[in-house]
């Protein structure tokens, strides 16, 4: 049964195929959710009738690279982007690399000796924190869009429902949301489904995919994020707080 | 048109005399010539008339990458700088330049496949290309300025992910010894004068667009992890060059990993530990060529590999060496690969703590930093050799007169002080005085401007000199004849590397023999290096095949340097790699399925067309006899022992003339004058060449 729903989302969350599931019930969310769902409900929130969904749940795992081996050859952003989707694109890869190889010469933020090609050598690699509740761009997202993957618990762009607004993008700390100019659609790391590309790809062993651990108190914000809150997940969040 | 993957389609032409900006369909005009070299020789034919001048604004010059750049195929990053060549001696000629980096990539997302730029500016300006669109911009306040100063600012301008490509005060000064660089210290020889003969002193590239991918997209994953399987180290050196439990073989390779042998600089250090072929995930440790080039010692400097965009080997070591900060106020981190590497030590003879002990390596550290930052070229190390040899043998003081050579300090030279570099390097760039100016100009002029007959430099093996100012290149000291063939074909040193690539990979010999027998159809195409047999047709065969995978490569912009794949480090099969994979990535990519030979016949029209543009050039169809000669030292081994003996790599006169019998035979060309016949021209395609040829006398029947 988990499995039959599984394979319903991940078609969902491929990168390029778009659902014809318009959204998430929230008797299939408990369903997907599921066992460990169900136990938590007594301490967890979630939406009730057509307002919106919260996700509660913690991701399974995460990838996390290790910059001391990264040597900026950027094949993880190739094989995110080309293996995922069928194109060579940096700028859609959801691991980013590129921004990060030459360094301190634009970031006006950062002084003197700092990582890139241009000042230490380390190359950081940037990657999706599949955020705890709450999650940024999640409840940013005015149209539900990012939501749970079944298998793995990634925070996932639902393709169907993404209108391409952007509004994620600015609500992400990290600016770990990509978009892709082709489809119009946000994207964003969903960990491949459990068997993550990018670390397959890594000539390195400069990256892993471990057990979710809690990142977003460690690592700084790469950006000033917008802390928005679409109004439904709003009235969402009145109910528990 | 088919809509193809692979190529994004666009070509950008940049008339830099008016400021005129077009965009051209790729397809349309270049899809018979791939890309990089390809295009970049099509360009030269249609466009710049015999007699052009490198400098002239006619001249010009052409960045090419391919359907593969920017990709996931393995080892894409090169980008392919094609000119008339300002250190070809005694007239200019056809030449093309390739740097690695992240530049052919960020072309492709920017939205082309090739920039092809001429006339002249009239006050120095760099080239602004952002994802689709090019803009020229004002350089007065960069002019002047160093490569990293100039990337930086430009970074700044457009942003981190930008890559720049750009001259220093070398091209500035159009010192025809000077280099194109990006990404930070990957450079292309010998074009950085003709940029700065346009006023143009950099190209930034920035772009958020993607590169498709024509095939299924399982199949491209499984082919590019195919490819990847059959990886070895740089200059695909499939056996390790240490004993590893994992290996059956070891020999003098640049697969330097071992356990113990660590990145002593990185952050916390790194042990490269057993590097298992299988393990896919460990390729980047195989290579340090710090510690392959300078020796155990450099393993404690190493803060990683590093290199182009999408390449898993890493040949380009980054280095923290403290101590050269306080010493020589120059960064303590510096990278590069090969004779990049070695820019700064190779001028000495000798250094106090010896060849590598830690002032070779400082010497190394502050020669990258200024020839990287003022854009010095310098020809494949001949530079080097020469300054030693003029100095030694005294003629470089009678050249520069008395007072010029006082003020050198020739007593830090003799003792081995880096510091004698930053003078030499920086006079160079600026064509100081006498002796800064003649090493600038590269070999040949130098050579003329003093009046030393390039004969002399012909005579001595232990200068490495070929022809038309440029030195050998992978020649008879490793493939015998095969590599003397392939050193006489170009206008330069012959950049090549599929058949060195195989020679030295590290297997035994008898291993290696299985190999040559299905991709040349004989055991007798290699021999032992240093124990060669008289010339058969199947040498020739390998002759022909290593020039057209490297234009090949060059075009489809995947390294030569690490290319071609036909051995590979897994045992169970054989060692044997694969002469088909170019094929199987460049049908997937773009859509367009095209078997192994029908590959090979695009690599010989590119080459056949290069062959044309010397031709046209130099004004004569006797090839043979004017353009593809070999200097005398062939003939000589040092020990003095005969031909064909076992540890000579001496050549034989006759020997190599039916060499060159049997290559052009073996291209279809005619054995007289080494000319391709008109027939030849029309097979491949180039009616046009046959045409003009025609018409002007040069045809060949
Ligand atoms: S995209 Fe950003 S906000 Fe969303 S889960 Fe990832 S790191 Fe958190
Ligand atoms: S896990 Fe998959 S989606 Fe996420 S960054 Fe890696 S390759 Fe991309
Ligand atoms: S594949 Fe690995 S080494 Fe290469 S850029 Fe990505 S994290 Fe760094």
């Amino acid at each position: 049964m988990t499995k039959k729903n599984d394979g319903d989302i991940l078609k969902r969350n491929g990168p390029s195929v778009h659902s014809s599931n318009p959204c998430f019930s929230r008797r299939e969310f408990l369903f997907m959710g599921g066992i460990i769902f169900t136990a938590a409900t007594a301490s967890q929130c979630w939406s009730s009738g057509n307002s919106s969904l919260i996700i509660i749940e913690q991701a399974n795992g995460l990838v996390v690279g290790d910059p001391s081996k990264c040597v900026g050859c950027r094949r993880c952003e190739l094989a995110c982007s080309e293996f995922n989707d069928g194109k060579a694109s940096p700028v859609i890869s959801r691991i980013k690399i590129s921004r990060n190889l030459n360094p301190w010469i634009s970031n006006p933020g950062v002084k003197q000796f700092g990582p890139g090609t241009f000042g230490n050598g380390l190359v950081i690699q940037d990657l999706c924190k599949q955020c705890p509740h709450p999650v940024p761009c999640a409840n940013a997202c005015p149209h539900n869009a990012i939501v749970l993957a079944p298998n793995t618990k990634a925070r996932v762009v639902d393709s169907a429902k993404c209108v391409g607004c952007k509004i994620c993008q600015r609500a992400c700390p990290w600016d770990m949301i990509s978009f892709d100019p082709d489809t119009n659609r946000a994207t964003k790391c969903f960990l491949c489904n459990g068997n993550p590309k990018c670390v397959a790809a890594c000539p390195a062993e400069a990256l892993k995919y471990v057990p979710w651990c809690d990142l977003t108190k460690i690592e700084r914000p790469r950006i000033s994020p917008n802390t928005f809150i679409s109004p439904s997940k709003a009235s969402t969040c009145i109910e528990c707080h | 048109m088919a809509n193809y993957g692979g190529w994004v389609g666009k070509t950008l032409r940049v008339d830099l005399s008016n400021g005129n900006i077009s965009i051209e369909n790729t397809l349309e005009k270049y899809k018979d010539y791939l890309g990089g070299t390809g295009i970049g020789y099509k360009v030269l034919w249609d466009e710049v008339p015999a007699g052009t001048q490198p400098f002239d604004p006619v001249n010009r010059i052409v960045f090419g990458v391919g359907p593969l750049a920017g990709t996931g195929a393995p080892c894409n990053g090169r980008t392919a700088i094609t000119t008339l060549w300002p250190t070809c001696w005694p007239k200019s000629l056809v030449a093309s330049g390739h740097m690695g980096g992240n530049f052919a990539a960020e072309l492709k997302y920017a939205g082309f496949d090739a920039i092809i730029i001429y006339g002249k500016a009239d006050q120095p300006v760099w080239l602004c290309i952002l994802d689709g669109k090019a803009e020229i911009r004002d350089a007065r306040n960069l002019w002047g300025e160093g490569i990293r100063r100039t990337s930086m600012e430009i970074s700044r301008q457009m942003g981190p992910r930008a890559s720049v490509a750009a001259i220093g005060q070398a091209g500035e000064n159009l010192v025809p010894m000077s280099v194109v660089i990006n990404s930070h210290s990957h450079s292309a020889g010998g074009v950085g004068s003709v940029m700065g003969s346009k006023n143009l002193k950099a190209i930034g590239v920035l772009g958020t667009g993607s590169i498709r991918i024509a095939g299924n997209k399982e199949e491209w994953e499984k082919a590019v992890n195919y490819h990847l399987s059959l990886l070895g180290a740089n200059n695909q050196h499939v056996v390790p060059d240490s004993p590893q439990k994992w290996s059956e073989y070891y020999g003098p390779t640049r697969w330097v990993a071992s356990p113990g042998r660590r990145w002593g600089a990185a952050s916390s250090s790194i042990d490269t530990g057993s590097c298992d072929p299988h393990n896919l995930n460990r390729i980047a440790y195989r290579t340090n060529n710090a510690a392959f080039f300078l020796g155990e010692r450099a393993w404690k400097y190493t803060v990683r590999g590093n290199g182009c965009s999408s390449c898993p080997i890493r040949c380009h070591t980054i280095l923290k060496v403290p101590s050269v900060s306080s010493k020589y106020g120059i960064p303590e981190i510096g990278q590069n690969t090969c004779v990049g590497m070695l820019f700064g030590r190779n001028f000495f003879r000798s250094f106090p703590d010896g060849p590598k002990g830690e002032t070779s390596i400082e010497a190394c550290m502050v020669g990258m930093s200024l020839a990287d930052d003022l854009g010095i070229w310098d020809n494949y190390g001949q530079m080097q050799r020469d300054f030693q040899e003029l100095y030694y043998s005294g003629i470089l003081k009678e050249k520069v007169g008395s007072k010029e050579f006082k003020s050198y300090s020739w007593d830090e030279y003799e003792k081995g002080s880096p510091n004698f570099l930053f003078k030499l390097l920086r006079g160079i760039a600026l064509k100081r005085d006498e002796l800064t100016t003649a090493l600038g100009m590269g070999t040949g002029y130098h050579l003329e401007r003093w009046g030393i007959p390039e004969k002399d430099w012909q005579e001595r093996p232990e200068l490495s000199y070929w022809k038309m100012g440029h030195p050998r290149h992978h020649s008879s000291e490793e493939a015998g004849q095969t590599g003397v063939i392939i050193n006489t074909q170009y206008n330069r040193d012959s950049q090549c590397h599929s058949h060195t690539n195989f020679i030295r990979n590290g297997l035994p010999l008898h291993v290696q023999k299985q190999i040559a027998v299905d991709i040349w159809g004989s055991t007798d195409a290699i021999d032992a290096m240093s124990a060669y047999s008289p010339m058969n047709v199947y040498k020739a065969k390998m002759a022909k095949w290593s020039i057209l995978r490297k234009e090949l490569h060059d075009s489809l912009s995947i390294c030569n340097w690490m290319g071609p794949w036909i051995a590979s480090p897994l045992k169970e099969h054989n060692y044997k790699g694969d002469d088909s994979v170019e094929s199987l990535l460049y049908s997937l990519a773009t859509g367009n399925p095209k078997s192994r030979e029908e590959l090979d016949k695009d690599s010989e029209r590119i080459f056949v067309l290069h062959r044309a543009l010397t031709i046209r050039d130099m004004q004569t169809s006797d090839m043979r006899t004017k353009h593809d000669t070999v200097p005398k030292w062939i003939f000589k081994d040092q020990a003095g022992k005969p031909p064909f003996s076992s540890g000579s790599s001496a050549m034989d006169p006759d020997d190599i003339k039916l060499a060159m019998d049997m290559f052009y035979s073996e291209m279809g060309w005619d054995l007289e004058t080494g000319a391709p016949r008109t027939e030849t021209y029309q097979k491949l395609g180039l009616q046009d060449v046959a045409d003009v040829f025609d018409r002007n006398g040069l045809a060949v029947g």
